[in-house]
């Protein structure tokens, strides 16, 4: 791979600058059998203001990446940069001063708001955290973050379990923002809410990364919820990119047959619909096939496959694929 | 023709009338499932579909009779299973003893999560023939030689190997797989399969629903299958019932009501999923519902969905709107819907 895959220009003029660089990033659980192989050798760019979208299926190593460029996990190799800041070799000190420029909002906002802690007091405690704040400021600061998830004043004398799933999911969210961070992390954002919630919070997400210009890892196993809020999706399988790609090109041409597949296999397409279909289920990442990680799945796996690692390389405008096979009609 | 398209002329196997199951708590009666009616017929697939606390998967729970576990009563109606011999038995009537029997062997289930339902200290082989040991009176050898047939039906490569696997040396599909093959094993005339591809990866869940629906026409059972997830009841079933505040507010063929609905609530539902290619871009919004359902404590008074429906009018407040008929074997509970269908 000659250039690391850069953004593809929607992002618009920051499209130069990237905010965030991930340079051969590998993570590795060592357990008690071989080690197992969460994400290897990733290397990629987000503009300033650009939405990643980062699909695969479990075990493709996307929520590991996530934690990988917050850095709240530590890499194996590789490092990451943030806004020119190589946060990979910050001390404690200056790291937790730099967290909060990256902020995360997880799948399951039960498990990241603290229960007994009313929604006010959880907002007021990261304003004065990061310095945002004053103890005179704080509460009015915290009603102005409820206002901008589109919740009310009345919200910060209460629990978190007094609220619905999409309201948790607004608080999670306005935490998130308190700090004004530059990078937002979404993993998972919308997955354990019902359809109509599930739009809700994408509209707010898809909203509020366009006022305060925040650029944004996007989450998830969802396609079609990708589609809508992403600028560019990468498609992960086995900690390995497959293919990344502005997100029409890659929805309307996809270039490798794990994408295709994925693509095939969303619900609707129709039952008489021939599919692209993957044969079995997600090897171990423990020990993953030779060369291509996709070749004991994939319906077009020639010999050459188990030899060869396909590196991701440029077939189209901003458009990468690895895959050796350049003969597929997908 | 698909079954579909002619309910009327095939017998069916499960008849499910204005069934009402209550659970009492602190908080009040909570009507899980208010006046539900439906049917389906042998060789069909009907989809339950809703969002969570619409009363879908209550309602296969009592087909099952398993809510009067959780503390629900059934508190009226009637679910009615008939046989091919033309015999039939009123479910709501049954003791627990009579329905043991039926349990597994006439009426079969499986779940989201199989971890849960399988038992992790014997081999998946015990657990596939047990319901042969039980309803059948199979050897221990004639289950296990039934369980590798099953394990070879349900698409398990190696099956005399995997007849001695534990759960939880099995991937989430093929754990999923075994469920299936214990559910098949006494030959179901009904299937319930409540969101059981919820948990697995879209490949995975591609490959599954292939299966299911293979093996329900093959064996020409009947089948229910519930799940929150509208565009996989188009892969999958031949009539749908879109469930909402415990009730059923549309019901007919499946290309019917998800491609030309005839209730609001299906229509808006329908709305909050994108389609391919539709929204893309910054500017694009998808459409949330506005507010969330109602308590099933307190149903509001006419149309649950008035609160919410952007064509709501007076009369929709008035009375609870009774099924209209909006053809043959399709039905919705909304007094607009001519106005309101193209």
């Amino acid at each position: 791979m000659n250039a690391m895959p850069g953004a593809a220009g929607e992002a618009g003029e920051g499209a130069a600058v990237p905010l965030l660089r991930a340079h051969h990033l590998a993570k590795h659980f060592a357990g008690s059998g071989a080690a197992v192989r969460a994400v290897e050798d990733l290397s990629f760019e987000l503009a300033k203001g650009e939405v990643l979208g980062l699909v695969g299926e479990s075990g493709s190593g996307k929520s590991t990446l996530g934690r990988l460029l917050l850095r709240l996990i530590e890499p194996t190799q590789g490092r990451v940069e943030i806004d020119g800041v190589d946060i990979s070799a910050l001390k404690p000190t200056p790291l937790r001063q730099f967290r909060r420029h990256m902020q995360m909002v997880f799948q399951d906002p039960y498990g990241s708001l603290n229960p007994r802690m009313k929604v006010g007091d959880a907002l007021t405690e990261v304003l004065l955290l990061h310095g945002m704040s004053s103890r005179a400021t704080a509460r009015d600061d915290a009603v102005r973050l409820l206002g901008q998830v589109g919740l009310s004043a009345d919200f910060l004398d209460r629990y978190p379990r007094a609220f619905s799933g999409g309201q948790r999911q607004r608080i999670a969210i306005a935490r998130a923002l308190a700090p004004q961070p530059r990078l937002l992390i979404a993993d998972e954002p919308v997955s354990a809410l019902d359809v109509s919630v599930q739009a809700e919070v994408v509209n707010l997400l898809k909203d509020l990364q366009q006022s305060l210009g925040l650029s944004m890892v996007f989450i998830s196993h969802d396609l079609s919820v990708v589609e809508t809020i992403a600028d560019r999706v990468m498609v992960l399988y086995l900690g390995r990119p497959m293919e990344l790609a502005p997100t029409a090109s890659l929805y309307d041409r996809p270039a490798h047959p794990y994408t295709a597949a994925l693509l095939a296999a969303v619900p609707g397409a129709g039952r008489d619909k021939r599919r692209i279909m993957l044969k079995g289920e997600v090897p171990s990442a423990a020990a993953p096939p030779s060369g291509c990680v996709l070749r004991t799945r994939c319906p077009f796996a020639i010999d050459r496959c188990a030899r060869e690692l396909p590196a991701l390389r440029q077939v189209g405008p901003g458009h990468y694929k690895a895959c050796l096979r350049d003969d597929l009609e997908l | 023709m698909p079954p579909s398209d002619a309910p009327a002329r095939q017998s069916a196997v499960l008849d499910v009338k204005d069934l009402k199951v209550f659970f009492p708590t602190d908080d009040g009666l909570v009507r899980a499932v208010d006046g539900v009616t439906f049917s389906v017929n042998a060789g069909q697939t009907l989809a339950i579909v809703g969002e969570s606390g619409s009363g879908k998967s209550v309602t296969a729970l009592s087909v099952m009779r398993l809510v009067e576990r959780a503390g629900a009563r059934i508190a009226g109606g009637s679910i009615v299973l008939t046989r091919p011999d033309g015999s039939s038995s009123e479910l709501t009537s049954l003791s627990e003893p009579e329905m043991a029997r039926l349990r597994g062997r006439e009426i079969a289930m499986v779940f989201q999560d199989p971890m849960s339902s399988l038992n992790p200290v014997f081999p998946v082989g015990d657990q596939i023939g047990e319901p042969l040991r039980i309803h059948r009176g199979h050897s221990r050898l004639e289950a296990r030689l039934a369980a590798v047939e099953l394990l070879a039906l349900v698409g398990m490569s190696d099956p005399l190997r995997q007849v001695d696997a534990f759960a939880h040396q099995l991937s989430g599909g093929m754990r999923q797989r075994v469920m299936l093959a214990a559910a098949l094993a006494c030959d179901p005339m009904l299937l319930i399969a409540d969101e059981p591809t919820t948990a697995l990866d879209v490949t995975v869940q591609a490959q599954i629903i292939d299966l299911l629906r293979e093996l329900q026409q093959a064996r020409h059972m009947a089948m229910i299958f519930i799940s929150h997830d509208l565009h996989l009841v188009r892969d999958v079933a031949d009539r749908v019932a879109v469930m909402y505040a415990s009730q059923v507010v549309e019901e007919g063929p499946v290309d019917a009501v998800l491609g030309r609905p005839a209730h609001p609530y299906t229509q808006a539902l329908l709305s909050c999923i994108p389609r391919r290619g539709e929204l893309r871009g910054r500017t694009q919004r998808m459409q949330p519902i506005p507010g969330s359902m109602p308590s099933a404590i307190s149903a509001p008074a006419g149309c649950r969905f008035h609160a919410r429906c952007a064509h709501a009018r007076p009369v929709c407040l008035a009375a609870m709107p009774v099924l209209q008929t909006v053809a043959p074997a399709w039905s919705t509970r909304c007094v607009r819907w001519q106005e309101l269908t193209p």
